[in-house]
């Protein structure tokens, strides 16, 4: 015992909580800066100010609510029938081109909404290709003589949303269907169950929280849209918060509309979280056998293959066509320097932000994987919350808090130095990289952790034992194991900032464009021809997450090394 | 003296009590066995030990220093302990010969080569330095891991089940293998099994648990096995026969005949627990008590014969049947008259009754409230 009470000096500056701190800081410290916009938010929203608030309350209000709450229901059931069906029919029968289909529907994620919107305005509007044709064919000359739907109405904003983000829910609902015992199908079959029958009481209630989670996904995307709301003046929550933000210059109301728009987002994150807890509760199977595979033979077979090719024809192939053709067409006056360096710009502006959400999401998700404390896990999956909050309130409380350190700093320096620093961070690139950080983190963070999760901790405990502290550890054992899912994880972000609309448009420096601006800005003068290249250059990069997730969804099986988080 | 120092160590996980005031000593170049149920708490002694766990009681000394106490963790892998999983934990991404030049520090490139591919030939696997993990099967792995384990020249091993990955055929050989690699070295070795008879092949010592972590009984594999001093280390080696009496005279009767009993106080009720093999069976004639064959059953080198009773008329007949071991190919005459006697060594005395307050154990608590409401002699078999 005398030699060990005199060794005790030697080993005590590894005190119980010396170690470990460290990286329990700097996680907390990276959740801050994530929680502070929308704290920010949330703090003006509520603090009392101008009569604002009745004032909103009695004008627009009802009308924002009325509108997102029927975007929601429409776009809601239209993925719904569209994403879950169409992942059936891949999943478990089949029928010519199934093997296509299976990635293929997943194209139209490539598709911003607004870019969709874009196309459909020109093919759809009155001078545009179809109802020339129309009334050429029939010698009407006006509007009056004949009705043709509007396509730039609150019908025509469901339309375009369905179209690109039903994949979210064929995705989730197609890992459900093939993570399901063929077993349990077959049951059913011999039970006396038909096809169909077993679909709707076995398939569907077992995928069930599976599809939960795919439309709260795209219903937060829907949420966030601005792009599209915009240019069909559908009067949303979002749009309400650009008009009373930037043509009301009232910052405010613009806060307390976004709060109440974190109310509905809150609804949503409870919804999905549940239906999460759910999914691991219903994946009680640990045996996974090929699907079963029905044969649909003849006008059968047709039939399914009309219906899967629908969905991707015109979210896809239509938009991407007509694009295509506008940039051939147009090609002298949209190639010019300024598209090249507005490229320039998307590129540096998401690589940026890509780098540094999968680093710092890739710390914390080490972070919590080295410490058990309870404090750290509930601050990360708040900083991992960015993903719900619509592109509008983040820009909101980004600048809102930017412009209160601006503020700070140059009084600071006035009182103490003298000079005035004046804005150092509103209205610069760092703000706009700050937005889509708090955004994009969760999707990197998520994909890393489920990757890491994969990571039996006898290999930690193996690389510990053999003398490596937690950061050679992490350098030599890790990162190597999960590189396919970083590099996963660094596309997404890449490509969502570069389609990112709303929070770019807030953000940005003034006479600063990026693709997305710049093709919002021109489209939206309905000069899609000149903007034509822009927009088919950030479908081509949205490809690259749809290569991403067709690799990962076809391995998708227990022990593949690639998992995404899809939200 | 690079040896193992554990004192009064208790472990909690939420409510649980995991491990009671365990203290262990492992000394240099001794092979220790730490043998219990599942869920006895042995897997967390070692986790402590490695330091994957933080301690909460207790203290804990490798090489007369203290690694861990109430405040007081030194990290995993300053420890200087070598450790291997169950499932081996060798890195997928990494060849062979750099899963194991892995730990080996502080030498140059070439240097920590030569050693390891010197660790691969003591384990035989310099064949298969240059493939990755996923080629080898799991006996190979598990020679890597062991050799991995022991590259950096640890000055405590600690083996968590290291066989259990294994086939039955794979297992024999490679727990050789592993014996004679870790006497060649002279490290001292902390090793998890729930398996008594790799306890008893492997181990210098075996320290075995009860439940809650409590340490039953510590000793050399002769002494467990022929000296239980708990009736759950008695248990632990396959089924028993069982018989409930109450000493008389320094004696107990059995259905097999008499015991000597003179440490247990006069009225004392007692449990009997007679291994099969201390169960001996005489063909025509002898001193014993006279059985009938129920079945034999031939297991390879031995037999588990059913026997039956004859002369009990005080107990229900489905009750006395006897389990024997017998070593060698045995097959009944029907015609003979068959005598069952018994074999001292293989037979333990328990008391039954006393301090009960202090048995708070469940487990041993249900088994003796059965016990009362049956007939008081009977078998029963053990799993």
């Amino acid at each position: 015992m005398s030699a060990a009470t005199a060794s005790m000096p030697l080993t005590s500056k590894w005190d119980v909580w010396s170690w470990i701190n460290g990286w329990s800081i700097g996680a907390a410290i990276v959740s801050a800066i994530v929680i502070v916009p929308i704290a920010t938010v949330i703090f003006i929203g509520l603090t009392p100010n101008d009569d604002i608030w009745s004032h909103l309350a009695s004008t627009v209000l009802p009308l924002y609510i009325a509108t997102t709450l029927q975007l929601m229901i429409g776009v809601g059931l239209g993925t719904l029938v569209i994403g879950v069906g169409t992942a059936w029919l891949v999943s478990m029968c089949r029928f010519p081109g199934k093997r296509i289909f299976e990635w293929a529907l997943l194209l139209p994620l490539a598709v911003p909404a607004y870019v969709i919107a874009y196309v459909y305005t020109d093919i759809f509007e009155f001078a545009g290709p179809i109802q020339s044709l129309l009334r050429e064919a029939f010698g009407w000359t006006s509007k009056k003589e004949y009705w043709f739907p509007e396509i730039r109405s609150l019908g025509g904003a469901i339309s375009m949303m369905t179209l690109v983000l039903y994949p979210y829910v064929y995705l989730l609902s197609r890992a459900a269907f093939m993570e399901q015992s063929v077993c349990m199908l077959e049951a059913s079959r011999v039970l006396g169950r038909s096809p169909l029958r077993s679909f709707f009481s076995v398939a569907l209630p077992l995928a069930r929280p599976a599809i939960v989670v795919g439309i709260s996904l795209v219903l937060m995307e829907t949420l966030n849209d601005f792009g599209t709301v915009d240019f069909f003046a559908v009067s949303t929550f979002t749009l309400g918060i650009y008009d009373v933000w930037l043509n009301m210059n009232n910052v405010a109301g613009a806060a307390q509309l976004a709060t109440t728009l974190l109310g509905f987002v809150t609804f949503l994150v409870l919804v999905e979280r549940f239906a999460r807890r759910k999914q691991r509760f219903h994946n009680m199977t640990a045996k996974y056998t090929a699907l079963p595979g029905y044969e649909l033979e003849g006008t059968r077979g047709y039939l399914a293959t009309i219906c899967c090719a629908l969905p991707i024809v015109f979210g896809f192939i239509v938009p991407a066509g007509v694009l295509t053709g506008l940039a051939v067409l147009h090609f002298d006056s949209s190639t010019n320097a300024d598209i090249f360096r507005f490229a320039g710009n998307s590129v540096m502006l998401s690589g940026l932000a890509a780098a540094l959400a999968v680093a710092i999401g890739t710390f914390m998700a080490y972070a919590v994987r080295l410490g058990r404390g309870r404090l750290l896990g509930v601050l990360v999956r708040f900083a991992s919350m960015g993903y719900a909050v619509p592109g509008a309130v983040l820009a909101v409380g980004v600048l809102v808090s930017l412009g209160a350190l601006d503020n700070g700093i140059d009084g600071f320096m006035r009182e103490n130095i003298g000079i005035s620093s004046g804005l150092l961070f509103s209205g610069t690139i760092v703000a706009v990289t700050i937005g889509y950080l708090v955004r994009f983190l969760a999707l990197a963070f998520g994909t890393v952790e489920a990757s890491l999760g994969k990571i039996t901790s006898s290999m930690d405990g193996a690389a510990r034992s053999l003398g490596h502290g937690p950061l050679s550890t992490f350098r030599r054992i890790h990162l190597p194991l999960i590189r396919g899912s970083v590099l996963a994880a660094s596309i997404l972000v890449f490509v969502d900032s570069m389609k990112e609309l709303p929070m770019t448009v807030i953000l940005r420096p003034f006479n600063f464009h990026t693709l997305a601006t710049y093709v919002h800005q021109f489209a939206s003068d309905e000069q899609l021809g000149e903007a034509s290249l822009a927009a088919l250059a950030i479908v081509c990069f949205g490809i690259l997450p749809v290569i991403v997730l067709s690799f990962a969804i076809t391995r998708s099986r227990p022990g593949s090394p690639v998992e995404v988080q899809v939200s | 003296m690079k040896d193992l120092h554990v004192y009064g160590v208790s472990h909690f996980r939420g409510d649980k009590q995991i491990l009671d005031n365990a203290s262990l000593l492992v000394p240099a170049g001794e092979l220790s066995c730490l043998l219990g149920p599942s869920g006895c708490g042995k897997t967390t002694l070692l986790r402590l030990t490695a330091g994957l766990e933080r301690l909460q009681t207790g203290k804990i000394l490798i090489d007369d220093l203290v690694v861990a106490d109430e405040n007081l963790h030194v990290p995993t892998e300053l420890r200087g302990i070598g450790l291997m999983f169950q499932d081996y934990a060798l890195f997928p991404h990494l060849s062979i010969l750099d899963n194991v030049t892995f730990g080996i520090r502080g030498v140059s490139g070439t240097e920590a080569r030569r050693r390891a591919m010197e660790m691969l030939d003591q384990v035989s696997m310099t064949d298969h330095a240059s493939k990755h993990p996923h080629m080898l099967s799991g006996g190979q792995q598990q020679r890597v891991a062991l050799a991995r384990a022991l590259a950096p020249l640890p000055k405590l091993l600690l083996l968590d089940e290291p066989f259990s990955g294994l086939d039955a055929n794979m297992r024999e050989q490679i727990r050789e293998e592993t014996l004679s690699v870790l006497k060649q070295s002279g490290v001292a070795t902390v090793m998890v099994t729930h398996d008594p008879e790799e306890a008893m092949f492997m181990a210098d010592r075996i320290k075995i648990l009860g439940t809650n972590g409590r340490m039953l009984q510590t000793g050399r594999p002769h002494d467990i096995y022929f000296h239980p001093q708990h009736r759950l280390v008695a248990k632990m080696f396959g089924l028993m026969n069982r018989f409930e009496s109450v000493v008389d005279g320094g004696y107990v009767d059995t259905p097999l005949g008499r015991l000597r009993a003179p440490e247990f106080e006069e009225g004392q009720q007692v449990e009997v627990l007679v291994r099969p093999e201390g169960v001996l069976l005489v063909s025509d004639g002898g001193d014993g008590v006279p059985v009938e064959v129920q079945s034999t059953h031939l297991l390879g080198h031995d037999n588990i014969v059913r026997v039956r009773l004859t002369n009990d008329i005080e107990n229900d007949a489905n009750k006395n049947e006897l389990y024997v071991r017998v070593h060698h190919a045995f097959e009944p005459e029907l015609s003979r008259m068959i005598t069952a006697g018994v074999d001292s060594r293989y037979t333990f005395i328990y008391a039954l009754k006393k301090n009960r307050a202090e048995n708070t154990d469940p487990a041993i608590r249900a088994d003796r409230s059965k016990l009362h409401s049956s007939k008081s002699m009977r078998l029963e078999i053990e799993p």
